[in-house]
């Protein structure tokens, strides 16, 4: 067995520890919030009194520590290709690819973290960085090895399309997530002001705000992945547009973003619209991600 | 988000229009129509929607497959609605089209109210307007006077990047500040870019062209389109250590005017480009109508005794002096076919699944034959009167390169409109456009700030960024 896979399978049951931890966090902070005082407009703004922050420490710390280790076992996987077939991008197959989802879902997490100092949203986002991680080892083991690349994936290009075209498929992984979290405050807060849960989490416009953030971080990166798909078709198949499935649902996604910013601009189109639309856009992404590959045939059918 | 401020601060003055329904209003009507975010987002749906189309029905295929897959009656309705190939259909190309005519109605709408306050702002606001706005305050900043706190203001601004100005009006200090306009410039940057990217793509398809071709190892073609030869020196595989196939290889060679111009050995990822036109390694194969060599074994035919076995080179005489034996391999099939009519031998497919080879048999200077002989059915064809029966035990075939042939003039146009799209995107979504007002009015033991700000978005870090000025301008005291 390769010590990348050793180091994914870490990653793994790193991911699902601060999972876990930012569960606790939240219920924890649920019940410790219900013995503050109401009337508290920012949701985090409490200090966090006893077994919560303590607990939020923790989880933040294993989910750096998890972060590095998921880094460290890309490293391991590009060496390891690196060797055996002298390419190195660790996101060559839809394991790998999975692997860097969540790495960079888990690095937007903590960047989110570090900036906002809102920690509740771990039980939402690392949870997405957890399954995507899980979901790759679930893959059966001929998929999770570094066999060499087939001639078309043989170039300098995946380097940059791929990581780019993930990156932007983490962000609106995000984007998904923290539209869960919007519904969850929204409808522990229509149970009525008393419900902990509510406090515990940020309030709505932050989620919402943040949401958008995301989605506005994936729409460029998307835009620059699909372009530089394109450059790469231009070198490869002998053509930068081909309507092949995969390019094509890439498009689609982008499109539907599209109408996601554009709408926001018109208003009414924030709060619970967004946070459905931001989960029904994640939704199309995994599409574009697992179904065509294995639902529609094309092109791309290798990846 | 304040659509309503934004909307007020950037109203033009309406024009009056005549009553009545002449033409100007019919044009009024239609650019607002067009330069609209509701027919934006009906396009981006739109087509969404129907791209999806093509990706679940198989594009551009025989109608059999169809048949095959659907019934002969949905076929029927799939031509008729242009099912088969979405993407050329008039009424995909005119959804992107509207999309374009959209953006760019958008851009000449709005534009130049945006271009105009990168130079001129509108700095004398109302006090209820500051009021008014989502961040607004009103702070009591005793023991100073007016202008050290406007000092202070227009300093905290400045040092935060904001471009900022100040006006001073019967007793009241106004200071502006406004920063990220560059946000807005990169949104419209990308509506434009995306009428480039169309264009460039209308450009390739009407001015470009894309063939294929398959080509043997060792000739040389003419290649019309930009009346120059190509030679094909050699095509081969590269392989892993596992077996596994690394790359397709051709080395090419352009013969221009006479004169070999460029050699380059192309592989999947790597194509030639000479004169606007791009070579592209897209498959290969085993000719089917020609071979390298072909291994023969000659028998006896009493005994059935291996005499001798011999390589004939393709199209090249051997001459076997013990056998009193002159051969050569004049044609080659790969899968035997016969027309009956014509009387002639061709090749029914490119697999090699009957492959057979034609000799040219001269024996002792007297008998003279030209039989074929199948690599798969030994002893097919008997020469009568020879002693000897010749068997095809093997051949090394001939190679061929598939090589796509492309010219797209639109393509640069193509990546322009890419470049300045990402570009836009990334502009405006790093970048927010803000603005601050303040007012310093007079108060009984000092002045009274009255600061209201206003986003575009991202109300959050501006929420952040205004808190802090707020807690700043607490400080202004003298
Ligand atoms: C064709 C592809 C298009 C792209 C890539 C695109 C991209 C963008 C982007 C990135 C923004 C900035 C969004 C934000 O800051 O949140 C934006 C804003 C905007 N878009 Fe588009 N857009 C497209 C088409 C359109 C169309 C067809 C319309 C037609 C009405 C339109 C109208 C607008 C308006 C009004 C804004 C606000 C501009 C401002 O802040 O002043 N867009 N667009």
């Amino acid at each position: 067995m390769m010590k990348s896979l050793f180091l994914f399978d870490m990653t793994f049951w790193l991911y699902l520890a601060a999972f876990v931890l930012y569960v606790v966090y939240v219920f924890v902070r649920r019940t410790g919030s219900q013995l503050v005082a109401a009337g508290h407009p920012g949701g985090e703004s409490f200090e966090d009194g006893g077994w919560a922050s303590q607990i939020g420490q923790v989880a933040t710390i294993i989910t750096i520590f998890g972060w590095m280790v998921n880094t460290a076992a890309l490293v391991a996987r590009a060496m390891e290709r690196m060797a055996n077939s002298g390419t190195f991008a660790p996101w060559s197959n839809q394991f790998e690819a999975m692997a860097y989802v969540s790495w960079a879902i888990i690095l937007g997490y903590v960047l989110l973290e570090l900036r906002y100092r809102i920690k509740t949203i771990g039980a939402f986002v690392v949870g997405l960085g957890f399954i995507a991680m899980g979901a790759a080892s679930l893959l059966p083991y001929r998929y999770q090895t570094a066999d060499p690349l087939v001639p078309a994936l043989n170039s300098y290009w995946i380097y940059i399309h791929v990581s780019v075209t993930l990156t932007s498929y983490a962000a609106f992984a995000m984007a998904g997530g923290l539209g869960v979290m919007y519904l969850f405050r929204e409808r522990a807060e229509r149970g009525g002001a008393a419900s902990g849960l509510a406090a515990a989490l940020p309030d709505l416009e932050t989620i919402d705000e943040l949401g958008y953030k995301a989605i506005m971080v994936g729409f460029p990166l998307l835009a620059f992945g699909i372009i530089l798909g394109a450059m790469w078709a231009n070198y490869a198949w002998g053509g930068y547009w081909s309507w092949d499935p995969k390019e094509t649902w890439s498009l689609i996604v982008w499109l539907i973003y599209g109408a996601y910013i554009h709408a926001r601009m018109n208003r009414g189109w924030e709060g619970r619209r967004a946070a459905l639309y931001a989960i029904f856009g994640f939704l199309m992404v995994i599409f574009c991600f697992w179904g065509v590959n294995f639902l529609l045939s094309g092109l791309h059918a290798y990846a | 988000m304040n659509g309503k401020q934004e909307a007020a601060l950037e109203q033009t003055p309406a024009k009056q229009s005549a009553p009545g329904l002449g033409w100007n209003d019919v044009k009024g009507e239609l650019v607002e129509c067009f330069a609209s975010l509701k027919l934006a987002m009906f396009l981006f749906f739109a087509l969404a929607v129907t791209a999806t189309i093509g990706t679940v029905i198989q594009q551009g295929e025989q109608a059999d497959v169809y048949i095959k897959e659907y019934g002969e009656a949905t076929y029927r309705w799939f031509v008729r609605l242009g099912f088969t190939d979405v993407y050329h259909t008039w009424w995909f190309t005119s959804l992107l089209g509207l999309l374009c005519v959209n953006s760019l109605t958008c851009f000449s709408q709005r534009f130049p109210a945006i271009w105009r306050s990168t130079r001129q702002d509108k700095v004398s606001v109302t006090l209820p307007f500051i009021k008014g706005l989502k961040q607004s305050a009103e702070i009591a900043v005793s023991g100073a006077t007016k202008e050290t706190v406007a000092e202070g203001l227009i300093q905290a601004l400045a040092e935060k990047g904001y471009r900022v100005r100040a006006h001073k009006d019967a007793g009241v200090m106004t200071v502006y500040g406004t920063k990220g306009i560059m946000g807005r410039v990169g949104a419209h940057v990308a509506h434009l870019s995306a009428t480039v990217i169309v264009l460039g793509g209308l450009i390739g398809s009407l001015y470009g062209f894309q063939e294929f071709g398959v080509w043997i190892e060792g000739q040389t073609y003419h290649i019309p389109r930009g009346n120059f030869d190509l030679r094909i020196d050699k095509f081969w595989i590269d392989y892993y250590e596992n077996g596994a196939v690394k790359s397709y290889n051709s080395t090419l060679t352009v013969i221009d005017g006479g004169k070999e111009a460029v050699q380059k050995t192309i592989t999947v990822n790597d194509p030639l480009v000479y004169k606007g036109i791009w070579f592209y390694q897209s498959s290969y194969g085993d000719s089917w109508d020609q071979v390298e060599m072909a291994r023969l074994s000659i028998k006896d035919k009493d005994t059935d005794k291996v005499l001798t076995t011999v390589d004939l080179p393709w199209k090249q005489e051997a001459i076997l002096d013990t056998l009193g034996l002159k051969i050569t391999m004049t044609d080659f099939v790969a899968d035997f076919g016969f027309n009956s009519t014509e009387k002639t031998v061709f090749s029914k497919t490119v697999e090699h699944a009957n492959p057979a080879v034609k000799l040219t048999v001269l024996e002792r200077q007297r008998l003279e034959a030209t039989p074929w002989i199948f690599y798969h059915l030994p002893g097919l064809y008997d020469i009568p009167g020879s002693k000897y029966r010749f068997e095809l035990i093997g051949y090394q075939p001939k190679k061929f390169t598939g090589l796509q042939i492309t010219r797209d003039p639109g393509v640069t146009i193509v990546w322009i409109g890419s470049t300045l799209i990402v570009v836009g995107i990334t502009l405006s979504s790093l970048i927010y456009h803000r603005r601050i007002w303040a007012k310093v009015l007079p108060a009984d033991s000092g002045v009274t700030v009255v600061v209201g700000g206003t986003t575009h978005k991202s109300q959050l870090d501006f929420h952040k960024e205004f808190t802090k000025l707020l807690g700043r301008i607490q400080t202004f005291k003298s």
